[in-house]
C-alpha cells in the first residue's frame, strides 16, 4: 500500500487513532492561532519531541526538512531580501540590505508550516490507515469514503508504473516529449490510454464490489479492533476544548 | 448485474473514483517530470464530474487533494490545504457534464471570442500590477483601465488578436468544454489565493515563485501577487484539463458510457449521414 505508515510498537503507534488526530489538529491550530513568534517553533520541537518517543525520528527529519527546503529559500528571498513589506526597518549584513519585519514575517510562516507538515507525517507515520478509517467510521464517517481513502492508497502506486509504461511505449513509437510545445501535445497519446483503461476497469470493480455484497444493507463486522481508553477519551475532549479555545481568544483580540 | 441501482455511492462510482484519484495522481506526479508549466491534477476529477454529476464531482475533488497529502509522494504536501477548490473544479465539470458541454461543438466565433477576452483581460490584469503607483497611501493604487488601454494600445491590440487567433485555432476543436474550463481556471485561482497567501506566504517552491516575485516586484501586496500567478497560470492548467477530458469522452464507444448517468442526459449530437445504398 503506499503510504507513508512506518509499523512500530512505540506508544504513539499504541494509541487510538482519533487521539491522534485530535492532537495533530491541536498543535497545527496552536501554530497559527497563538501569537508570539516563537510559538510555532516551540511547537516544531514538542513534535520533534514526539518523533523521539515514536521512535521514527530518523527518518522523520530528513523528508520534512528536504520538502520544505525550496519553500522556505523561496519565502526569505522573497518576503526578507527582494520585497520587504512597506515601512520596515532596514538590517544591513554584509552587501545585504535585510529588514526586521520581512525577516520575521519569513520566519513566521516558515515555522508554521515547518509544524504543520511535521504533525501530519507524525500522524501518518504512526496510525495504519486502515485503523484511522476504521476509527473514523466507527464515529460516523460514512464507509464509502473510508473505501475510497484506502483503496485509492491501494492502486496509486499501481496507477503510477501504469502511466510511466503508457510513457515509454508512447515514446518507443516515435512519440516526442522534449522540447517546445510537444509535451502539451504529448499529453493526449499519454492521459488518453491511462483513461479509457481505467474506465474499462470501472465495470469489472463495480462487478466485484456488488459480488461481495458491500452495497447489501445492514452493520458490518470488522476484522480489525482498536484499543480505547477512558484517560484517552478524556484527553481528546480536553484537546478539542482546546482548540475552541484558541479559536474564541484570537477572535476576542480580532473585536477588541 | 445492475451496479447503478441506488443513485449517488453506488458500486459504479465507488468503482470509478478511486481510479480517477489515483489518475490525479499518477499524471499529477509524471507532469513533474515533462517540466511542463502545468499541475494537471484535476483530470480524474473533472471526468468523474462529468460522468457522475456535479455532487460525486465535489466528493472526489475533496477526497483526492487529501488523499495525495496522504500518500506521502515528493511535492504532495500542499494538496490537502486545497482540497476546497478541488471540490469546486469538481462540482463544476458535473454542471457542465450534465449540461451536455462534453459533447457539443461551440460554434467557432465563440471560441475565438473567449480566447481574445480571456488574453485581452489577463493584459490588462498584468499591466495593472506592473504599473502600479509606488505610492502606499496613493488611492487608487492602479492605474485606470482607461489609462492603461491609452498608454500601451499596440501591445493589446497584439495581445488580443493573438488570444483571438488562439481561441479560433486551438479551442474550436474543444466545445464548450475547453470554455468551462477556462472560467474553471479564474474561479479556482480566486478560491486557492487566500490559502496560498496566508498560510504558504504566496510560495509553493516551484517555478511559479518566480511569477509571484515579479508581481511583488511592482508593489503588490502577498494576498494581490499570488492572486496575479493563479490567474496567470490556472486557467490554462484547467483549460487543458477540461480539453483532455472533453477529447476522451468523445473518443469513447456509447457501450463505455452508458453505465454513466450524468452523460447519458444528451441525445446524440449530430445525425449519422445515410450511406449513398439507401438513398
Amino acid at each position: 500500500m503506499q503510504s507513508i505508515y512506518s509499523p512500530g510498537d512505540s506508544l504513539l503507534h499504541r494509541l487510538h487513532p482519533l487521539t491522534k488526530l485530535a492532537a495533530t489538529a491541536l498543535i497545527v491550530a496552536a501554530a497559527y492561532l497563538l501569537p508570539g513568534l516563537l510559538s510555532p517553533l516551540a511547537l516544531f520541537l514538542v513534535v520533534l519531541l514526539l518523533a523521539y518517543i515514536g521512535g521514527i525520528m530518523g527518518s522523520f527529519l530528513r523528508p520534512v526538512l528536504l520538502g520544505l527546503l525550496p519553500i522556505v529559500v523561496s519565502l526569505f528571498v522573497i518576503q526578507g531580501i527582494l520585497f520587504p513589506p512597506p515601512g520596515a526597518t532596514p538590517l544591513q549584513l554584509g552587501p545585504i540590505t535585510l529588514t526586521r519585519e520581512g525577516l520575521a514575517l519569513a520566519f513566521l510562516i516558515s515555522t508554521r508550516l515547518l509544524t504543520f507538515t511535521s504533525a501530519i507525517l507524525l500522524l501518518l507515520r504512526t496510525t495504519h490507515p486502515a485503523d484511522l478509517v476504521f476509527a473514523l467510521t466507527e464515529r460516523g464517517m460514512p464507509r464509502s469514503i473510508g473505501y475510497i481513502l484506502l483503496v485509492t492508497l491501494q492502486i496509486a502506486p499501481d496507477m503510477i508504473s501504469r502511466a510511466t509504461a503508457i510513457m515509454e511505449a508512447q515514446r518507443s513509437r516515435g512519440l516526442e516529449t522534449q522540447g517546445g510545445l510537444r509535451p502539451v501535445r504529448a499529453l493526449v497519446p499519454l492521459v488518453g490510454p491511462l483513461v479509457v483503461g481505467a474506465l474499462v476497469d470501472v465495470e469489472e470493480r463495480a462487478m466485484a464490489i456488488e459480488s461481495r455484497a458491500y452495497t447489501a444493507p445492514g452493520p458490518k463486522t470488522s476484522l480489525r479492533e482498536l484499543v480505547d481508553t477512558t484517560s484517552q477519551r478524556i484527553t481528546r475532549w480536553l484537546m478539542l476544548l482546546g482548540i475552541v479555545a484558541l479559536i474564541a481568544v484570537r477572535l476576542i483580540g480580532f473585536f477588541r | 448485474m445492475n451496479t447503478t441501482r441506488r443513485s449517488g455511492l453506488n458500486s459504479t462510482a465507488l468503482a470509478l473514483i478511486p481510479l480517477a484519484i489515483a489518475i490525479n495522481i499518477a499524471i499529477g506526479q509524471i507532469v513533474q517530470t515533462l517540466k511542463l508549466p502545468l499541475y494537471l491534477d484535476s483530470i480524474g476529477t473533472v471526468l468523474v464530474g462529468a460522468l457522475l454529476g456535479p455532487w460525486l464531482g465535489l466528493l472526489t475533488g475533496a477526497l483526492a487533494n487529501v488523499i495525495w497529502t496522504l500518500t506521502g509522494l515528493p511535492n504532495s504536501g500542499p494538496a490537502i490545504n486545497f482540497a476546497y477548490v478541488a471540490a469546486v473544479i469538481g462540482l463544476i465539470a458535473g454542471f457542465a457534464g450534465r449540461a451536455g458541454l462534453f459533447q457539443r461543438q461551440s460554434p467557432r466565433w465563440m471560441s475565438a471570442l473567449v480566447g481574445g477576452i480571456f488574453v485581452f483581460a489577463l493584459t490588462l490584469f498584468v499591466l495593472m500590477f506592473l504599473n502600479r503607483s509606488p505610492d502606499p497611501d496613493a488611492f487608487p493604487p492602479f492605474p485606470s483601465a482607461g489609462e492603461l488601454l491609452q498608454q500601451y494600445t499596440i501591445v493589446f491590440v497584439i495581445t488580443t488578436i493573438i488570444g483571438l487567433a488562439a481561441g479560433y485555432f486551438i479551442l474550436q476543436r474543444a466545445g464548450y468544454a475547453g470554455i468551462v474550463g477556462l472560467l474553471t481556471g479564474i474561479v479556482a485561482a480566486i478560491l486557492s489565493a487566500p490559502m496560498a497567501a496566508i498560510v504558504f506566504g504566496g510560495v509553493t517552491g516551484a517555478g511559479t515563485d518566480l511569477l509571484v516575485a515579479a508581481f511583488r516586484a511592482s508593489g503588490g501586496s502577498i494576498l494581490e501577487s499570488t492572486l496575479a500567478q493563479g490567474v496567470t497560470s490556472d486557467p490554462f492548467d484547467k483549460m487543458t484539463s477540461f480539453l483532455i477530458v472533453w477529447l476522451i469522452i468523445q473518443s469513447l464507444p456509447r457501450r463505455l458510457l452508458a453505465r454513466f448517468p450524468n452523460i447519458q442526459a444528451v441525445e446524440e449530437p449530430t445525425p449519422v449521414p445515410q450511406p449513398a445504398a439507401i438513398r
